[in-house]
């Protein structure tokens, strides 16, 4: 008897619990839109933009824009609700495309709190900066490219497999700020003749201030120098004690790289903080346009490239010390190996390692020529 | 006063209760805990928490050798009389209670902040309470078997921290013993928490098949514990860089969130899910051991009737009040200290007075 009341109660409280579904959306009363982006307009008002796709056969442009103006994200998403058929659903960009002027002032890092914040928003888009203005891009819709987010994605991936861009997630962006001993790098795009692509890294200060571009071929050194590079990436020099026979560049030589090894050696010395970083690369040589025995004189091949390659290492710490950044993250070698001193000038890290005495030596050795003599 | 044929349980089922009670939800915030103190020392601390832990379980284990057929309130009332027993037997009730309470409004807390944040509390709470209910009043066997299965079931989820370490920087950890040792002491403070849950042996110890095995479960119980521990709070540190590290409110849900499959995104909301199962082992053996106290005070066999009670105090309960994160936070404070004298200094005076006791016998009859 008791057992069976039991039953029964236990039966209506779940039945009644089960029906309070009430917060259930269906698919075709949600947007979902898959690129969010920030910019600022002339007048130094914060603008944010969507795109989502539009699945409906009867409408021949595929994707939707939404645009306003909003004091934060979060405060923007009446004005986004006001603008399409469905209630936006802003969980699950695939990319947050930054405005270039939004990153002359400080601050735009903590629009984004919401991102991290809301517990149901992911973290794994890729934030990329706009060289130009974000309005341009979105409304660009070329008729021969794919949708703008999947473009986007799909650029930003792809490069960065190869090394010649970075993949900065918010996520990542996160721990970008935040550490002290590194300063924020992202990706940057910008449409020219009518097309979108990828220029290559931009570099930004600790208070979020854009500082500088590195192109494809100093991204893969970046990444080399992070011990992050991917393995198959490849990289072209110029030998100037090759003859050049204008207007081809005929003293160039190409190779893609197998296995990298970065090591870093940190120390703290006189007040300065001394980097010695030793890169030692095994390549396959891809083309060289001019004239040289490989088989018999390797050994001096490999000392060219070396060479070329050391060089261009340290014209890049000197262009990172020059703008005052520190995408590398040497100041997390510095907090490892020389924490007191780094404890210090943590605050202040970029400036401190703009006078550090960096030394970056390569050396190349040749695993393989190629099917040709 | 109870018979323990046919409610015993098996030195494996021992090892999941223990481990179970431990973790929970207390693993959820420690790498946050300890690198508040320590920074990435964090970690060292854990290694001497589970030293005093290992301190804490082997004296208890001392303590109930004295009276293996019975529970700690057998004990109690053996050697001091009856009153001692019902007095302990109501601090260890409140004190289940505490840790069952705190587990239950930290699931729901969670659960509300990811995966369900408009459903109402008492409504969480009543889902929560149905299946405990079905396991614990069938016994203690049952809610051994239980922490059993859930321990089997949940083996696989290490593997899917290991696949964050894509991400890991390992310089993160460098140097050990950056602000020296005292930072270091300090975080054994908040491995205290995490390490409550020792006490069940107390009640469990009568029903253990094997009970010589009983220290060394103690000593399976909290390695495990500990490893767990240590394997979670050294990916984390990895993971984040040391700031953020003291900003992430639960990080061990936090490093799930860059994990990327192409089938799925916000892989965190199955795992929640999933860690319901395991958070579960802190209130669904609380709830049983809170119901056996009473019952003993009332010389009752069953624990039907506390049980029942208990259920509908608490549905009822959380419909009119339910705490917040900071109230939640602070009863966790409380708890550190509840827990340090319950589980470390009790047990340990306790076995102090029982041996010398037994000593001054010893020496009267030798008179």
């Amino acid at each position: 008897m008791s057992s069976s009341i039991t039953r029964i109660t236990l039966f209506i409280v779940i039945m009644l619990l089960l029906s309070s579904c009430s917060d259930q959306l269906n698919l075709e009363n949600a947007t979902t839109p898959l690129v969010l982006g920030m910019d600022l307009d002339k007048n130094k008002k914060f603008h944010f933009y969507l795109t989502a796709p539009v699945f409906s056969n009867r409408i021949k442009k595929k994707s939707i824009e939404m645009t306003g103006t909003a004091k934060t994200l979060r405060q923007s998403r009446s004005e986004q609700d006001a603008q399409t058929a469905g209630s936006t659903q802003g969980r699950n960009y695939q990319v947050i495309l930054l405005g270039r002027r939004m990153l002359n002032y400080e601050g735009w890092f903590q629009m984004l709190d919401v991102i991290y914040r809301d517990a149901r928003n992911t973290v794994t888009d890729r934030v990329i900066v706009v060289d130009g203005s974000v309005p341009e891009m979105l409304y660009l819709n070329p008729p021969d490219q794919p949708m703008l987010p999947i473009l986007l994605r799909g650029m930003v991936d792809s490069t960065s497999s190869h090394s010649e861009t970075v993949s900065t997630t918010a996520h990542e962006l996160h721990r970008q700020f935040l550490d002290k001993g590194i300063t924020p790098y992202f990706s940057q795009v910008k449409i020219i003749g009518g097309k979108v692509r990828i220029q290559g890294t931009a570099l930004v200060s600790k208070a979020g201030i854009y500082k500088g571009m590195l192109d494809a071929q100093e991204t893969v050194l970046l990444r080399i120098l992070q011990k992050n590079a991917s393995p198959g990436f490849s990289l072209s020099y110029q030998l100037p004690e090759e003859p050049k026979k204008s207007p081809f560049s005929t003293n160039t030589v190409s190779f893609s790289a197998g296995k990298v090894k970065t090591k870093i050696k940190t120390s703290f010395k006189n007040n300065r903080f001394k980097y010695d970083i030793k890169v030692s690369m095994v390549v396959g040589l891809s083309e060289h346009l001019f004239p040289f025995d490989v088989f018999n004189d390797s050994k001096r091949l490999e000392d060219m490239i070396g060479q070329q390659v050391t060089d261009h290492f340290n014209a890049l710490i000197a262009k990172f010390q020059k703008l005052k950044v520190d995408p590398i993250g040497l100041g997390v070698y510095a907090r490892a190996y020389e924490y007191k001193a780094f404890k210090k000038v943590e605050d202040d890290w970029a400036e401190v390692l703009s006078q550090a005495d960096i030394t970056v030596s390569a050396k190349v050795t040749i695993a393989s020529m190629g099917p040709i003599k | 006063m109870n018979s323990y044929v046919g409610k015993q349980i098996t030195l494996f089922q021992f090892i999941s209760i223990i481990s179970g009670s431990q973790v929970s939800v207390a693993v959820l915030n420690l790498p946050r805990k300890l690198s508040e103190a320590a920074d990435t020392d964090g970690w060292i601390a854990l290694i001497i928490g589970w030293a005093l832990s290992l301190i804490a379980g082997l004296a208890i284990v001392g303590v109930m050798k004295y009276y293996p057929n019975g529970t700690l309130f057998d004990l109690l009332s053996e050697y001091m009389g009856r009153w001692a027993g019902v007095l302990a037997a109501m601090l260890f009730a409140l004190y289940f209670f505490y840790l069952m309470y705190d587990g239950l409004v930290r699931t729901i807390l969670v659960t509300k902040t990811w995966l369900l944040p408009t459903t109402q509390s008492f409504v969480l709470m009543s889902l929560l309470l149905i299946p405990a209910y079905s396991i614990v009043r069938h016994g203690i066997r049952n809610v051994a078997r239980y922490a059993e299965l859930i321990i089997w079931i949940s083996l696989w989820i290490p593997f899917v921290y290991i696949y964050t370490l894509k991400h890991a920087h390992w310089v993160y950890l460098l140097p050990l013993l950056k602000e020296g040792w005292l930072p270091i002491l300090t975080a054994v403070k908040a491995t205290i928490y995490p390490m409550l849950g020792m006490v069940s042996i107390f009640i469990l110890y009568p029903h253990l098949k094997y009970k010589e095995y009983a220290t060394k479960g103690i000593v399976i119980a909290n390695s495990i514990t500990m490893l767990l521990y240590l394997f979670v709070t050294i990916i984390c540190y990895v993971y984040f860089s040391p700031e953020e590290s003291h900003l992430f409110n639960d990080p061990v849900i936090s490093v799930l969130k860059s994990i990327e499959f192409k089938f799925i995104e916000r892989i965190e909301v199955p795992f929640i899910s999933f860690y319901l199962f395991i958070f579960s082992l802190i209130w669904i053996p609380m709830m049983y051991l809170l119901t056996y106290c009473i019952a003993w005070i009332f010389k009752r066999e069953s624990i039907g009737i506390p049980l029942r009670l208990l259920i509908i105090l608490l549905a009822v309960g959380t419909f009119f009040y339910f705490p917040t994160y900071n109230i939640n936070n602070f009863l966790v404070r409380q708890l550190f200290w509840v827990g340090l004298i319950l589980e470390y200094i009790f047990p340990v005076c306790l076995l102090c007075y029982l041996w010398l006791s037994k000593f001054w016998k010893e020496e009267r009859s030798s008179l």
